[in-house]
């Protein structure tokens, strides 16, 4: 669904991500974890579409992005670190706009906005504006637009951030569903017990180079994430 | 703390003059040396100069008929005027819509020291714009009578006694403002209907400012008995100037109470508007059928709702939509008067081509499309990530100010065309393209303002007011439209025996059409590319 070879972007001389390849097939929940400024937005970016990058190739459902960006795009949702979205705009006018350019028919559109909004609680607070929303609101708004053209493929970097233990769950439930209809999930984490329990695969990013990938097993072995982490943290 | 909170104020509104934003450096001492001296000559100089004009003319032959004190009156009137209309836009937003709301309310700061330092900004702006007409003022009467100590102590009461009035005048404004835009939901829309309604009455004071000072001046002797008579208090005030001490006494007392009002009404509210969100009705989701729009029609929505959502979008970048179809019903009505004396300088073409300019000319006061690009800032990745082409959000950008501008100059134009088919016998296709070449002019201006808008784009601003009025695409599209509509108008005037008029508008429509193909041809491909590259 996604793949990524031999990506490498780099910010005057720093590389932010160098020679990384990765690749997440239909079904799979594909955590990204590393410290801060490790490479992950820049990655999660580049496979958006929303930064150009150096050199590789990112292909997602076989297309690729360099050469098809906006057939990459229809397939695909990306959620930042932090959805600013539309402060002009109520809640409701957002989706539809979101959905308009998906080109989601009408009656589908309202069915799905119906279904998420309900499991977020967000439904009342859809005529409010956008500029009105907690992050938290925010955030769940962006993930019901990122859900509402039913993506192939999902690209989010910290979703969990800022949401209550209700919506984590629901977002878990959300994920969980999209995969087992053959899409794909790539996001990035700092908090190492949802990864551990959520992803089927997770790679590790240290100064834009990845250090470790695989299923949770091979990357983890009896130890936890967390002390695979630290331990590859430390070593120079 | 107060006097803490107050340099933190300060040094926010003086920033620019010690920092430069663009270099992200320090300036030079020279460099702000520099910016306070340009500061003050546009202040001292150009408004300061206007008001010594003013005073001059108005002191003389006041205080040689003893009305001394009349004069005073009228320029504090127009101290207060000037003074209210100087703050009153940035007394709500400076009052209580600061960004650093959160933070000071979080620190361990009385709310009175916070709100202190805020008013002192207010007063600082009032008493600055009030010294603009006041020390003028002051000084004309002083060098025409003769200076003494109670004519120079009476001068510094007034000009305190009216910075007060100004400082009330606004608080009370801003606090009005405060209060409406806190009930009603489309506050963008209020402000700019509230600054037009303000602006509209300013200006019609200011055109009628001249004859209303005359006709004063020549009855004087009876105004002056009847403000003796009826308004006490009125009169007092303007014997402060001529050094009446007690009516300084008097008048400082009753400002001091009318602003420990102010602080009263507004100490009650203040942490309540400050920190209240807006939302006060509630409005709850009810499901409606919706239809659904295409990618295109989706992208000129979303950028027409930003357009009529921002007070300062729609009045710095769309002052114009009134101002054409406004022209265009003074045409109408006053048009035969108006066309008549041009015509009989340049004769019929040189007329109408001169109001073909005008109109173009107005039609520079739309420029919704050069800050459109630094407007997406933080929203950028949304654009970025649709899977929509670069090109087509330009072109929606673009077709926004084509309607924005193009209804209204349409409109205008018509209005022209009618005025000029009944006063000059001008055939139907100097008509034609007199309606065509005004339109064409804001399809080139739209073009325009993107090309600079996607080439010089910020989008890390904090504050949408940088964009929208004190950013290069907008300076360059605003003042680069002006000399192009003046450069159409010129060349004609100045070559008018060598073209026939429907040849040279024929000329001036092709190459305005030729150069915005060329720039939606740039923009559709490096535009794009640049576009996407925006962070």
């Amino acid at each position: 669904m996604l793949k990524i070879d031999h990506l490498t972007k780099t910010f005057g001389d720093k590389a932010a991500v160098d020679n990384l390849s990765l690749h997440i097939v239909p079904g799979e929940i594909y955590g990204f974890i590393g410290h801060n400024g490790a490479g992950k937005s820049t990655t999660l970016k580049s496979a958006a579409g929303i930064q150009q990058f150096d050199s590789g190739e990112i292909t997602i459902g076989g297309i690729s992005l360099k050469n098809d960006p906006i057939a990459c795009k229809r397939i695909m949702a990306y959620i930042p670190d932090n959805p600013d979205l539309y402060e002009y705009m109520t809640g409701i006018r957002y989706l539809n706009f979101i959905a308009d350019v998906f080109g989601v028919d009408a009656d589908t559109r309202s069915a799905r906005i119906r279904d998420y909004a309900d499991r977020f609680q967000l439904t009342n607070d859809l005529a409010q504006p956008i500029a009105a929303y907690s992050h938290g609101m925010k955030q769940k708004l962006a993930l019901i637009s990122a859900w509402i053209h039913e993506p192939k493929l999902i690209l989010m970097d910290e979703p969990f951030v800022g949401l209550d233990p209700v919506a984590s769950h629901l977002l878990k439930e959300m994920m969980h569903e999209l995969c087992g209809r053959g899409g794909a999930i790539f996001f990035s984490t700092h908090v190492l017990e949802v990864a551990e329990k959520l992803c089927d695969k997770v790679a590790i990013i240290k100064q834009g180079r990845l250090i470790r990938s695989g299923t949770m097993e091979e990357v983890r072995g009896d130890d936890s994430l967390e002390e695979v982490f630290l331990e590859l943290e430390a070593e120079k | 703390m107060t006097r803490l909170l107050i340099k933190k104020q300060l040094m926010e509104i003086f920033k620019s003059y010690f920092y430069n934003a663009k270099r992200g450096k320090k300036r030079s001492r020279g460099g702000v040396i520099a910016s306070f001296v340009f500061f003050a000559a546009i202040m001292a100089g150009l408004l300061g100069g206007i008001f010594t004009m003013i005073s001059s003319s108005l002191c003389g032959p006041l205080t040689s008929a003893g009305l001394g004190w009349l004069y005073f009156i009228l320029m504090s009137a127009a101290a207060v005027l000037l003074g209210a209309f100087g703050s009153v836009f940035n007394t709500y937003s400076g009052l209580y819509l600061a960004r650093d709301n959160d933070l000071l309310f979080s620190l361990p700061i009385p709310v009175a020291a916070i709100m202190v330092s805020r008013l002192m900004t207010v007063y600082l702006m009032g008493l600055m714009y009030s010294a603009c007409v006041l020390v003028p003022a002051m000084i004309v009467y002083w060098v025409s009578n003769g200076p003494s100590f109670m004519t120079v102590l009476g001068g510094l009461v007034t000009l305190l006694d009216v910075s007060l009035i100004v400082l009330c005048l606004s608080c009370l404004l801003g606090y009005v403002v405060a209060r409406i835009s806190l009930k009603l939901k489309n506050k963008g829309l209020l402000t700019a209907l509230i600054t037009v309604v303000f602006l509209g009455g300013y200006y019609f004071f200011y055109f009628r400012f001249s004859d209303m000072i005359q006709t004063l001046v020549r009855n004087a002797g009876t105004y002056g008995e009847k403000i003796k008579g009826s308004a006490r208090m009125l009169y007092l005030f303007g014997t402060m100037g001529e050094g009446n001490g007690a009516a300084m006494l008097l008048w400082t007392l009753v400002c001091a109470a009318l602003a420990a009002a102010v602080w009263l009404v507004l100490e009650r509210s203040f942490l309540k508007i400050a920190t209240s969100t807006g939302a006060v009705t509630r409005t709850v989701y009810r499901e409606k059928k919706v239809r659904r729009k295409s990618p295109a029609s989706a992208l000129l929505a979303r950028e027409l709702r930003h357009f009529t959502s921002s007070a300062s979008y729609m009045l710095n970048c769309g002052l114009g939509i009134l101002l054409l179809p406004a022209a265009g019903i003074a045409l109408l009505w006053k048009g035969e008067s108006v066309l008549a004396i041009p015509a009989r300088v340049f004769g019929v073409n040189g007329t109408v081509m001169l109001i073909c300019a005008g109109l173009c000319l107005m039609g520079t006061m739309i420029d919704t499309a050069a800050p459109s690009v630094s407007l997406e800032g933080k929203n950028l990745w949304i654009a970025q990530s649709l899977p929509v082409t670069p090109w087509q959000v330009i072109r929606a950008k673009f077709h926004t100010q084509l309607l924005l501008g193009g209804i209204p100059t349409l409109a205008a134009a018509l209005c022209g065309a009618a005025v000029i088919a009944r006063q000059f016998s001008v055939p139907a296709g100097t008509l034609v393209l007199f309606v065509l070449l005004p339109l064409l002019f804001q399809a080139l201006l739209s073009a325009w303002g993107l090309f600079f808008g996607v080439r010089m784009a910020k989008t890390d601003w904090t504050n949408e007011i940088y964009p929208i009025k004190q950013s290069m695409p907008v300076f360059l599209s605003l003042f680069g439209g002006w000399a192009m509509a003046f450069a159409v108008g010129a060349i004609y005037l100045w070559q008018m025996n060598r073209f026939s008029l429907p040849v040279y508008m024929a000329i001036v429509a092709a190459i305005a059409a030729g150069a915005t193909a060329g720039m939606l041809f740039w923009l559709k491909g490096e535009g794009s590319r640049r576009f996407m590259e925006l962070q």
